[in-house]
């Protein structure tokens, strides 16, 4: 009888699930394996029906190209610039906001206001605040009389990655920061008191209890960030379209224009595969580090 | 070197809550202190406050001629030993105990032969490489204490070192603490809220209460003596019988009234009042010519050497400690000799002994 009754109960659990799985599967597991089933195709929309089966070539037509590993090395170079810079702030406001202080609370709560920001949102706002004729940046290094001509920002090629860095960083901040915020909190106090009475003063209890404690932070942080950061599309199809000249060509970027643009959808979705293993490998080596270190 | 005086100090906290008023204290060079006193009474925040971690509110702090009140903790030449051991989880035994010489830039060579020899004292020389996670409480207990050893600083502070420990470990380093104590020329000041503990390593034991003093004095005569019921009743264990009765005058002669109880108390002066009387359960002897006790047991509990016995004497039930000779049984009568030297007088009103006054 309870035997009966528990299977009774388990067909109408899985009967229930079956839609969820269903659904899951079809908006996830298909593109994925869908996308690596392309991968190994030369498709091309203007000829959909003569699609013949290349194996690995895609593969190694982009690992052969001298343009893509360019756009790996902008890669490479935005995640490094973005992760670095969002570590150093983030442990700045986390300090800043593990202080006590008169209005400590609202201050909290205002910095979260970036991460909320939906990215497309503040891909437009950076574009208007580097706008070169009526840009928020323009107007106040003008009145601060930093400049004397308004400049195009984001027409020079030596800017470009860093000033998207710094729209992408101003996003991330916030998450990071309360990660980090998290970790000081649950420091005990104690150490700090035992530190001081060792005669350590406050700089040296910093380096000596602080940044320790937020090591495993600090990789959690550097992990989802450059996670974040080498996938990062939204602000280079906002901001500069992959311009000028290439500066901001990165990997994400060019997926998007070999796929959408040159519609040729077996190499974009070997790119992807591509980025998506490097990203992986990444993270498993961060990972692995993390492990031993905790 | 130091010699450490509070004069008038209070604390106070953010939240407005007073936990130290007007403390006068005067801790003599090389002195071994306790503070003594129940849970919130202002141990930690009166040592806290010797080692420069809490600011001062009021009055003043003198470390010899020296006023510290400004003075930051790392520029005092303090050690202290926390409750929680406060060991730096990412760093080793060895680089623990070192870290206060390593800011005080001694030498590695020096530092490394003070490490060693404090961590041969303690007996961890083989735990030296490893992290505190990786220690149990008593080996922890020892490294927070070889941390504060090997700085030989003026003052050492102690906040119940001993109080995560069992209890047998316990007995054991309150005399390895006793004999630091000697070794080292320090000032010691410990907080604990063990009376045992105060009573087997003071010199002087302060009692507090509440964030005031209660008495100041050796152990003896914080034991003997005590100026009011709060430590007469926070000292001793099983702890003192209070019985509430009259002081009555009889042909002159001073007594205590209580039912059908009467008890002489010779050369106490003063004049008819309510008063608490209190006897140590080993105050009692056997039937002499002195005033006597009469009563019933009730309990009899053996401990060890001795036994307890909760006697009904009138209609209060003391505790007392006798012998293991004495045979006795519940629901038998029982006779005590008392010595009226040793019975505590003290005012209803107001818990002051009458002793004191006399
Ligand atoms: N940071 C603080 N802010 C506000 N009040 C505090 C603070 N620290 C302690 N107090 C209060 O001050 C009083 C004394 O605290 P303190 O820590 O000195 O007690 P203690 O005698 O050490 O007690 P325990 O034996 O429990 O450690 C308590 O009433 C406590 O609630
Ligand atoms: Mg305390």
């Amino acid at each position: 009888m309870a035997i009966r009754a528990v299977s009774h109960d388990e067909r109408s659990a899985f009967g229930l699930l079956a839609g969820l799985v269903a659904v899951l599967m079809a908006v996830t597991a298909f593109p994925i394996l869908y996308s690596l089933w392309i991968s190994l195709f030369a498709v091309n929309l203007r000829r959909p029906l003569r699609m013949p089966f290349v194996g690995l070539d895609n593969y190694i037509a982009v690992l052969s190209s001298p343009a893509f590993w360019e756009s790996a090395g902008r890669t490479a170079l935005f995640s490094a610039m973005a992760v670095a810079a969002v570590l150093v702030i983030a442990t700045l406001v986390a300090v800043l906001l593990d202080q006590e202080f008169p209005g400590r609370r609202v201050l909290s709560a205002c910095l979260l206001i970036p991460w909320a920001i939906p990215s497309v949102a503040n891909g437009l706002m950076w574009k208007w605040i580097y706008d070169a004729n009526y840009g928020a940046l323009n107007g106040l290094l003008l009145q601060l009389g930093f400049i004397n001509s308004a400049m195009i920002w984001l027409g020079d090629a030596n800017r470009t990655l860093p000033l998207i860095a710094n729209a992408f960083i101003w996003k991330e901040v916030p998450l990071a920061a309360i990660l980090l915020l998290v970790t000081l909190k649950s420091i005990p106090s104690d150490l700090y008191a035992a530190a001081a009475v060792d005669g350590a003063p406050a700089f040296r209890r910093f380096v000596a209890i602080t940044l320790p404690a937020l090591r495993p932070g600090f990789l959690l942080v550097a992990l989802y960030e450059a996670m974040m950061a080498i996938r990062h599309f939204d602000l280079f199809f906002l901001l500069t379209e992959g311009g000028p000249g290439g500066a901001s060509d990165v990997v994400a970027w060019r997926i998007y224009v070999e796929t959408f643009r040159n519609l040729s959808f077996g190499t974009g979705a070997a790119m992807s595969y591509i980025l998506a293993l490097a990203t992986l490998l990444m993270s498993y080596a961060l990972i692995r580090s993390m492990a031993e270190k905790l | 070197m130091a010699r450490i005086r509070f004069q008038s100090v209070t604390k106070r906290y953010a939240n407005g809550a007073t936990a130290v008023a007007g403390l006068d204290l005067d801790i003599a060079d090389q002195e071994f202190l306790v503070l003594l006193g129940p849970s919130g009474c202002g141990k930690s925040t009166t040592l806290n406050m010797i080692a420069g971690l809490e600011e001062i509110s009021e009055g003043v702090l003198l470390f010899d001629d020296q006023i510290v009140n400004n003075v930051p903790a790392h520029k005092r030449d303090v050690a202290m030993v926390f409750q929680s051991y406060a060991l730096y989880p990412h760093m080793t035994v060895f680089e623990n105990i070192a870290f206060g010489l390593r800011m005080r830039r001694v030498g590695e060579a020096d530092l490394r032969m003070r490490v060693m020899q404090a961590a041969d004292k303690l007996e961890i020389t083989h735990l030296l490489e490893r992290r505190p996670s990786q220690l149990s409480g008593g080996q922890r207990q020892r490294v927070a204490l070889g941390r504060a050893m090997v700085r030989e600083p003026a003052v050492f502070l102690m906040d119940e070192p001993l109080s995560n420990l069992d209890a047998s470990l316990r007995i054991s380093m309150r005399a390895q603490i006793r004999h630091l104590h000697t070794q080292m020329r320090s000032t010691f000041v410990y907080v604990t809220h063990d009376q045992a503990e105060a009573l087997t390593l003071a010199d002087r034991i302060v009692v507090m209460k509440d964030g005031t003093i209660q008495q100041i004095g050796t152990p003896d005569e914080i034991y003997e003596s005590p100026t009011n019921v709060f430590v007469a009743s926070f000292l001793g264990s099983p702890t003192i019988n209070l019985l509430e009765g009259a002081l009555e005058r009889e042909n002159g002669a001073a007594c205590f009234k209580r039912g059908t109880l009467t008890i002489p108390l010779p050369a106490l002066q003063g004049g008819a009042r309510n008063i608490v009387l209190g006897l140590r359960p080993e105050d009692v002897g056997t039937p002499g010519d002195g005033p006597q006790l009469h009563g019933v047991v009730d309990t009899a509990m053996p401990s060890g050497a001795d036994q307890f016995l909760g006697v009904l004497v009138d209609d209060a039930m003391l505790f007392l400690r006798v012998g293991k000779d004495v045979r006795v049984r519940a629901g038998e009568a029982i006779s005590f000799g008392l010595n009226p030297e040793r019975l505590h007088v003290f005012d209803r009103e107001t818990g002051r002994s009458l002793r004191g006054a006399a």
